[in-house]
């Protein structure tokens, strides 16, 4: 918006309209500064909340770690004194601060086997986990995007029901199977691709791409189908309202009424979509992790867990809800973006 | 019971529900009834296809599949249940509450929800498993534990529609206590949704349980479920290609009928109706958000 709601009538003295201009702008930006606050209000307690039940896990926990390194030959001396170690000893409340207080800076505390620290074991798991669900993210918005876009311009049609259908399906099967159809179809029988192995993409992008692509293939379509299906509901409902069949009656093409008008509209519901599906292709990566054998924070968490490697498997916990937090963030983000109702009065606007 | 009538007047709710008979008869007797002791092999006839001694072949250690499939659906269809139960134990009563306590103690208990919905299911699991052991009372526990937000925020919803119905407030002004306009006028319309909502965890779950034995959490071998079954088939795809068909058809029919119950639900009762007429508001909207995670 260009123009002020507050347009100087002719005759006000021009001093005064910079005052008003501020005056307004100022107001403007409040609501923008209290979505603002609010929002890092939400933020951090949900990372204060996801910390203390990680920990709780962590203190409910009755492996420690003499037992965990010595097995059953561990003396109470033993245990006593790697307790002492590793300050387990104290009071659970300083235990926690100390942990939070670490993690804060990067430290998630050391393995009770390995002594490597936490943090360091998951540096160098967690690109390949980011790298594949990133992927999986654009295909699932490519395949889901496209589908549920097609579905709504056929509404009704063939295309439309078969996508309804593909849908349906996709929902009705765990994750792995997926991952299973395609390696059957693709590494056994086409012999295309491999059917597990990794490179990092900072090694070789295009091979990281070979291997990559059906694990995060198998990682989006169940996500591609949600988002294909909420699209397809929101964009059904626009073409719907007034706006997009005037613009359809002055002579646009249903495709231009479709992306020029009524695509943004419909993203909003759709980004939701996405944003309370990133927890699942984290967790999804987890099981794709283990369907291909890469070399990811999974394998990290799981084989930690089956030794009871505490500090790992709360190291692990901690980061994948760290993660999802911050994609949310960015989520809300092109959310108010994209809104305009939301973005009234954002500083971005009244700047302008 | 016109409820069920009603229910059974859909046709895909007949179909769900005759499914779902047969999924529940092989929990109670599949085991009973499975042509070949699930656990036994047969290490002579590893890996077949289907013949007449073994009707679906056999798996990588020559055990019966059939046998395997029958016996495994009681830990499968048990495991689901559990945590669709803990979920609804821990949602549905605070739900109710959060639509009746200060906006501070409601604030916090959205937050919590907040919290449990952005842990992954099988990271939190995995983490459950390391640190209080691996088992299917753990596994089950972490389930339901993460599934409770879906329920809660789906009570709430209706609790809070309701709360504004003017029905609702004139027996409040004319002196109805709490506990009876919670039993009286709420519950009715919350149970509904909460049966909808139950139908569709129970779908997720039973795919989350999979999942877990996939990774070896929660069941742990050579018990027989079906995801445990699609899981090891997984080692032995060159030889038979078609191994994980059975079992998957098995998941797909039950999560299918079960997600099909759900919509023949809602359509029965009208629950979530009056969510939809209402779209703007923040609680409806967050309902349906809620919604599309399980769907």
């Amino acid at each position: 918006m260009t123009a002020p709601a507050t347009e100087p009538a002719p005759g006000v003295p021009v001093p005064g309209d910079g005052a008003v201009r501020a005056d307004s702008r100022a107001r403007r930006a409040l609501p923008f500064l209290r979505s603002l606050a609010s929002t890092a209000l939400v933020t951090v307690t949900v990372l204060f909340l996801a910390s203390v039940i990680t920990f709780a896990l962590g203190a409910l926990s009755d492996s420690n770690p003499a037992a965990a390194a010595l097995g059953e030959t561990a003396t109470q001396a033993d245990i006593d004194r790697l307790n002492a170690e590793f300050g387990l000893d104290r009071p659970l409340v300083v235990q926690y601060f100390s942990w939070v207080g670490n993690a804060l800076g990067g430290d998630l505390g050391r393995s009770w086997f390995t002594t490597i620290p936490v943090s360091d074991s998951i540096r160098q798991a967690l690109p390949v986990d980011l790298s594949i669900a990133a992927l999986a993210l654009v295909l699932a918005i490519l395949i889901g995007g496209g589908a549920g876009i097609g579905a709504a311009l056929s509404n009704g049609g063939i295309f439309d029901r078969a996508v309804t259908l593909v849908c349906s399906l996709l929902g009705t099967l765990p994750p792995f199977v997926i991952g299973m159809a395609l390696i059957v179809v693709f590494a056994v029988k086409l012999q295309a691709l491999p059917a597990g192995g990794y490179v990092p993409i900072t090694v070789d992008p295009l091979e990281w791409l070979r291997f990559a692509i059906l694990p995060g293939l198998a990682l989006s379509l169940d996500v591609a189908a949600s988002i294909a299906r909420q699209l397809r509901t929101s964009l059904v409902g626009s073409l719907r309202e007034n706006y997009a069949v005037g613009a359809q009656m002055r002579g646009f093409g249903r495709s231009r009424v479709l992306f020029g008008h009524v695509l943004r509209n419909a993203a909003g519901p759709t980004l939701a979509v996405i944003g309370l599906a990133i927890p699942l292709i984290i967790g999804g990566a987890v099981m794709t992790e283990k369907l291909f054998g890469l070399p990811g924070i999974a394998q990290l968490a799981l084989q930690s867990a089956e030794k009871g490697d505490v500090p790992v498997v709360l190291g692990t916990l901690l980061v994948t809800a760290v993660i999802v937090v911050a994609a949310s963030l960015v989520i809300n983000v092109l959310q108010k973006a994209l809104d305009p109702l939301a973005r009234q009065g954002s500083a971005r606007r009244a700047a302008r | 019971m016109s409820t069920l009538r009603r229910l059974w007047a859909i046709p895909t709710a007949r179909f769900a529900l005759v499914v779902l008979a047969g999924v529940a008869f092989l929990a109670v007797f599949g085991s009973a009834l499975a042509p070949h002791d699930p656990l036994k092999q047969y290490t002579d006839r590893v890996l077949e296809g289907p013949s007449g001694d073994h009707l679906l072949g056999t798996d990588y250690l020559g055990r019966d599949v059939l046998s395997r499939l029958m016996a495994g659906t009681r830990l499968s269809v048990i495991g689901a249940a559990e945590a669709v139960v803990i979920g609804a134990v821990l949602g549905v009563p605070t739900g109710l509450a959060s639509a009746w306590v200060g906006p501070r103690l409601e604030w916090l208990a959205l937050r919590i929800s907040d919290t449990l919905v952005i842990l992954p299911f099988t990271v939190f699991a995995i983490a459950v498993a390391g640190t209080l052991g691996n088992g299917l009372q753990q596994a089950m526990f972490a389930i339901g534990v993460l599934i409770s937000p879906i329920f809660f925020r789906v009570t709430r919803a209706v609790a809070l529609g309701l709360r504004t119905q003017q029905y609702v407030e004139a027996a409040e002004l004319m002196g109805a206590s709490q506990w009876w306009t919670l039993r009286t006028h709420i519950w009715t319309k919350v149970l509904p949704n909460v049966a909808v909502t139950s139908a569709q965890a129970a779908g997720a779950a039973l795919l989350v349980v999979a999942s877990l034995s996939f990774l070896g959490l929660g069941v742990t071998p050579p018990a027989p479920t079906w995801g445990g079954m699609l899981a090891s088939d997984l080692g032995y795809l060159t030889q038979q290609t078609w191994a994980p068909v059975f079992p998957g058809l098995l998941m797909m029919a039950t999560v299918g009928s079960l997600n099909l119950l759900a919509d023949a639900i809602r359509d029965a009762t009208g629950a979530g109706t009056s969510a939809r007429r209402r779209r703007r508001t923040p609680a409806t909207s967050r309902k349906e958000r809620s919604g599309a995670v399980v769907s």
